[in-house]
């Protein structure tokens, strides 16, 4: 039984999905001029969701296992195609960080003054899709939704974003997209390939009947698909570009959630219908995989630009992930779910302090131009330094168990890799010091930011609730590890059958 | 033998000539003079009539198909259910008219397809001005229209190009109806030229099937069936040169028709200079009917030399030779339009690009399964409604930005989205449904245009596919990037007329819930199989 006992007879899953899109259809009717009635709205529809996924999180009992929640209905049967949702270890830990990100980017969204609404609607709806996605086990509906998380981002970072806004958003998006269409071959490769003629994952996984050529041919497309999203070299270079153009609130989205959408639909369309694809595949990328934690990590220690450090730092963080995908055992893919979560929620509490309550008051994010930003807002450094720990692996905080397990994992499977990548850990440590210092201790530079305007109460819940769930997972990690174990076991479990299968 | 039971079969037709006679003879008791105003009222009570006519004729004809309601057979007999038994009497399912015309589910699908697309064109006509004659205009669409039907039903050589030359003549006229504009002009000669052309080379290959048919009869028995697509079929079993001559030039003059590359050259020109209504209707309606004809003309005169498009094994026949021109046209169409400017050239592109998916459903005639086939039928049927819908939606959009902006480029759109916020969302929604993105009705189409495709083991057009759609995504953000992003070059409110908003929301409404629930249709769609085959 889980913590708490959820009726059956209600669709949790389509209501915490639905959540989202019901407030984009009310606040396009609401009037022009009723800013502040759209931002109640759309932050009291995100906090629903969040209660919901939180709902389900407890609602879910880690003694049954498996798929919970379960909701199937036919959508298009003559092709197999239905709309079946439900969740397990991966896909909770998934929902309630989506949760926590979208509830505090709405927080973070209140300062938006132009063309108000359209951003709650693009808003929204991107995390409708993202929502979707991390619920849908049906890999046609997965991509519906997945699609719909990412165009609204090009809208949002065009529209509202800063630095070089046009250029990153249409990058962005082109190489979404293209991931995207490596990923439709994966999908088409799997539903004639295995010749069930269904898009249900569940009945795709149970029975893998794909022949191992097959599987060697279209792992790559469906894997790569899935790694343009996660952020995976040589495909990052959007990332950086786009979260530095991109608005907070959706550079908050798009670090902490959408990158993880891609982890996750590697684990779980990839490594989990393609065992024996994923066998011969996974080493390669775990080799390619070091490029990301190493390089990622040494071009961060070498921008001047706060977001452009944040943004190589996701880059290191996820080629972590992606490694721990690679490693694909028990142990690492434990820990890539727990990073996904972990960096999804540093990432917020970063973009947050330096997009929102930095950049928003002193509109410069170079480093050498702030300074003895400490002073002034105290609250702020106190956040980026709890984020900056996390990011290190300070034990205590999320980030140390999931590093720590990512690096347990792969010293047993690659034990050189895991030697070159543990490189990055003194230089995210350098480069993350060299941030603070630089920001927030350094002398004040400019006079004028004795100045600024003080922080609104927005800002001071939604750092808050990150910093607080950064702290609360890093003292009590089991809250996520047990169910997230249980979640990636069967995945771990198909990866190793075909090992022994394949040894003799 | 022509019956008098016959005629509620082709009761639609009827009523689009008595519609198109009643456009034109209704103006003469207008009031005639040379001011504008008076102009107007012409213009306004032409209009009105058509749109009005050509909607209850879709409904009529909706009725009739029987989609939405079929009347039980234990209905009670009172005057309205006989009056409804009688008009579904000449619903689907029954042999060919006099062996020339069948009145099959393909023939009533694309009956609808066609009479709805006229209808939506005719709103978007409302508030156009025609300079001269207006009831000529709206006739014009009307003749077109019905020539189209012919075209869909024609199951006879003859009719076949009778039909093809019912939908063009009027069509080139329509393109150059602002003569005045060098560019109109222009437009309306090209077509001309191009279209009589491709006429002159679909009947050189008919020529040759009824020589063939009438050389394998060897000059016994009647020969007055011998033009019939099916007697064609049955007499070139064996098949030959001559054969495959004729299928090649009939699928040349289609091709010209529905304009896929190496036949495409005509169609930006003409898109770009017509004016943008008659785009919306020759971009749709006109080529729906192109591929539905080639679509029956080929499955059913040339089942034989259907071949395969399997990459490995024994490519031959229409099928990899339509493979070939989706491949020609899929990546010609979407680089070429990637330089444009303008964007009714750019949706002119666009729409090159549009048919090379539509081939790929053709494509799927090759799979050997009878279900795959039907399948693949279903996939085009589909992609050719949701086209049909996308691009009145598109270019009815592109007619309001240039009435009231003066030009159709794409700086022309800036900021559209300050200036009229609901005509840029609808905009919006046309073109990422052209692009293929959930959950519109363009990403469903897409998706089962190549799963066909790939089931049919023409997976390698099908990866080639989805990467020009990534290309064409570039050009579509393109767009959507001038009327979100950029700022506009006055902050002044764009006001669309009334009918192309209302024709616009029609068909986003029903992009989005064919996107959503496209079972809606495709169970009707897939009726198509059972009787094409006749």
């Amino acid at each position: 039984m889980g913590l708490i006992t959820l009726p059956t007879s209600i669709p949790w899953l389509s209501l915490t999905w639905l959540s989202l899109l019901a407030p984009t259809l009310l606040i396009a009717v609401i009037p022009g001029g009723q800013r502040q009635l759209m931002r109640l709205v759309g932050t009291g529809f995100a906090f629903l969701s969040l209660v919901l996924s939180v709902l389900v999180f407890l609602g879910y009992s880690p003694a049954i296992g498996g798929f919970q929640f379960v909701e199937r209905l036919d959508w298009i049967p003559q092709l197999g195609v239905s709309y079946l949702l439900g969740v397990d270890g991966i896909s909770l830990a998934m929902l309630v960080l989506n949760g926590v990100v979208i509830f505090t980017g709405a927080l973070m969204s209140w300062n938006i003054e132009n063309r108000t609404k359209e951003y709650w609607v693009l808003l929204l709806l991107l995390t409708t899709g993202v929502y979707g996605v991390f619920v849908s086990l049906d890999m046609f509906l997965f991509f519906v939704f997945y699609e719909l998380a990412v165009l609204p981002m090009y809208l949002l970072i065009g529209i509202w974003g800063s630095t070089r806004k046009e250029y990153g958003a249409m990058k962005l998006t082109m190489f979404l997209m293209a991931g995207s269409a490596l990923a439709i071959i994966g999908m088409l490769a799997i539903y004639f390939g295995s010749g069930l003629r269904t898009f249900d994952m569940i009945v795709l996984a149970r029975n893998v009947t794909m022949s191992g050529d097959l599987q060697r041919i279209f792992f790559p497309p469906l894997f790569l698909g899935f790694a343009v999203l996660a952020g995976m070299f040589p495909f990052h270079t959007w990332s950086p570009t786009g979260h530095v153009a991109a608005p907070t609130a959706v550079s908050m989205l798009h670090a902490g959630v959408l990158m993880k959408l891609g982890a996750y639909g590697c684990l779980r369309a990839a490594m989990w219908l393609m065992p024996s694809g994923a066998h011969d595949w996974l080493p390669i990328f775990a080799v390619m995989t070091i490029l990301n934690v190493v390089y990622g990590a040494t071009i961060a220690m070498a921008q001047r630009d706060a977001k452009y450090i944040i943004g190589y730092s996701s880059v290191s963080h996820m080629g972590l992930v992606m490694m721990a995908l690679a490693t694909g055992t028990q142990i690492a893919l434990m820990g890539a779910v727990l990073q996904m979560f972990a960096h999804g929620v540093m990432t917020a509490l970063f973009f947050s302090v330096v997009g929102r309550m930095v950049y928003e008051r002193t509109h410069t994010r170079q480093l050498p131009e702030l300074g003895g930003l400490g002073k002034v807002m105290p609250f702020a450094a106190v956040m980026f330094i709890l984020g900056g720990l996390s990011s290190m692996g300070m034990p205590g905080f999320a980030g140390f168990w999931a590093e720590f397990n990512i690096f347990i994992g792969v010293w047993e499977k690659y034990p050189l890799i895991a030697v070159i990548a543990a490189v990055s850990i003194p230089i995210t440590g350098a480069y993350i010091l060299r941030a603070v210092y630089a920001v927030f201790f350094d002398e004040v530079k400019n006079p004028e930011f004795l100045h600024l305007p003080k922080l609104t109460w927005q800002e001071y819940t939604g750092a808050s609730i990150l910093a607080a769930i950064l702290i609360a997972v890093g003292l009590y990690p089991s809250v996520l590890t047990e169910v997230i174990s249980q979640g990636v076991s069967p995945i771990a479990q198909q990866l190793n059958d075909v090992i022994v299968a394949v040894r003799p | 033998m022509f019956q008098i039971t016959d005629v509620p079969r082709i009761l639609p037709e009827i009523l689009l000539l008595v519609l198109a006679l009643l456009v034109l003879g209704s103006d003469i008791f207008e009031r005639w003079a040379n001011t504008d105003a008076a102009r107007l009222e012409r213009v306004r009570a032409s209009a009105q009539l058509t749109a009005i006519g050509l909607g209850m004729i879709f409904l009529i004809a909706l009725v009739q198909s029987g989609y939405v309601y079929k009347l039980p057979e234990t209905a009670p007999t009172n005057f309205f259910t006989n009056i409804l038994h009688n008009l579904q009497s000449g619903g689907p399912g029954q042999r060919p008219i006099i062996g020339v015309f069948a009145t099959d589910d393909l023939t009533m699908i694309s009956r609808l397809t066609f009479i709805g697309a006229a209808f939506l064109t005719s709103l978007l006509c409302l508030d156009y001005h025609p300079t001269s004659n207006p009831a000529e205009f709206y006739a014009l669409i009307i003749f077109s229209t019905m020539g189209m039907c012919l075209m869909a039903g024609a199951t006879e050589l003859v009719l076949i190009f009778l039909g093809v030359e019912m939908t063009s003549i009027p069509l080139y006229i329509l393109a150059g109806y602002f003569h005045g504009e060098a560019r109109a002009s222009e437009a309306g000669m090209k077509y001309f030229l191009f279209g009589a052309m491709s006429s002159g080379i679909l009947l050189y290959g008919m020529s040759l099937a009824y020589g063939f048919a009438a050389s394998a009869m060897g000059g016994n028995g009647v020969a007055n069936d011998l033009t019939q697509l099916s007697k064609i079929a049955e007499l070139s079993r064996q098949g030959g040169p001559l054969l495959t001559l004729s299928m090649v030039l009939i699928i040349a003059g289609a091709g010209y028709k529905v304009a896929v590359v190496p036949f495409h050259g005509w169609s930006p020109d003409v898109y770009q200079g017509a004016p943008t209504p008659v785009t919306a209707f020759i971009s749709t309606a006109s080529k729906a009917a192109g591929f539905i004809l080639l679509f029956r003309l080929l499955t059913v005169a040339y089942p034989s030399l259907a071949g395969s498009a399997i990459l490995n094994a024994n490519l031959g026949g229409w099928t990899s030779l339509l493979a070939f021109l989706a491949l020609l046209t899929l990546i010609v169409g979407n680089l070429a339009a990637l330089p444009q400017t303008n964007a009714k050239r750019l949706l002119a592109y666009s729409s090159i690009a549009q048919a090379g998916f539509i081939l790929l459903g053709l494509v799927a005639w090759a799979a050997p399964q009878a279900f795959d086939r039907s399948q693949g039928t279903a996939a085009l049927l589909y992609y050719l409604v949701v086209y049909t819908l996308t691009n009145i939606g598109g270019f009815g959009a592109l007619a309001a930005i240039s009435m009231a902006v003066g030009g159709d480029d794409i700086s022309d759109l800036n900021g559209l989205a300050r200036r009229n916020l609901p005509l840029a969302v609808l905009f919006a929604f046309c073109i990422l449904s052209l692009a293929g993105v959930p959950p519109l009705a363009g990403f469903f189409a897409k998706f089962y245009i190549f799963m066909v495709a790939w089931q049919t083991g023409a997976w390698w057009i099908v990866i080639i596919a989805l990467f020009t759609t990534i290309v064409s995504l570039y050009y579509y953000l393109g767009m959507l990037k001038a009327m979100f992003i950029t700022a506009p070059a006055s902050e002044e409110p764009l006001v669309a007329p009334v009918g192309i908003m209302s024709a616009l929301s029609i068909s986003v409404l029903g992009l989005v819930i064919l996107g959503i629930f496209p079972n809606l249709i495709l169970g009707i769609i897939s009726r198509v199989q059972a009787v094409a085959g006749i």
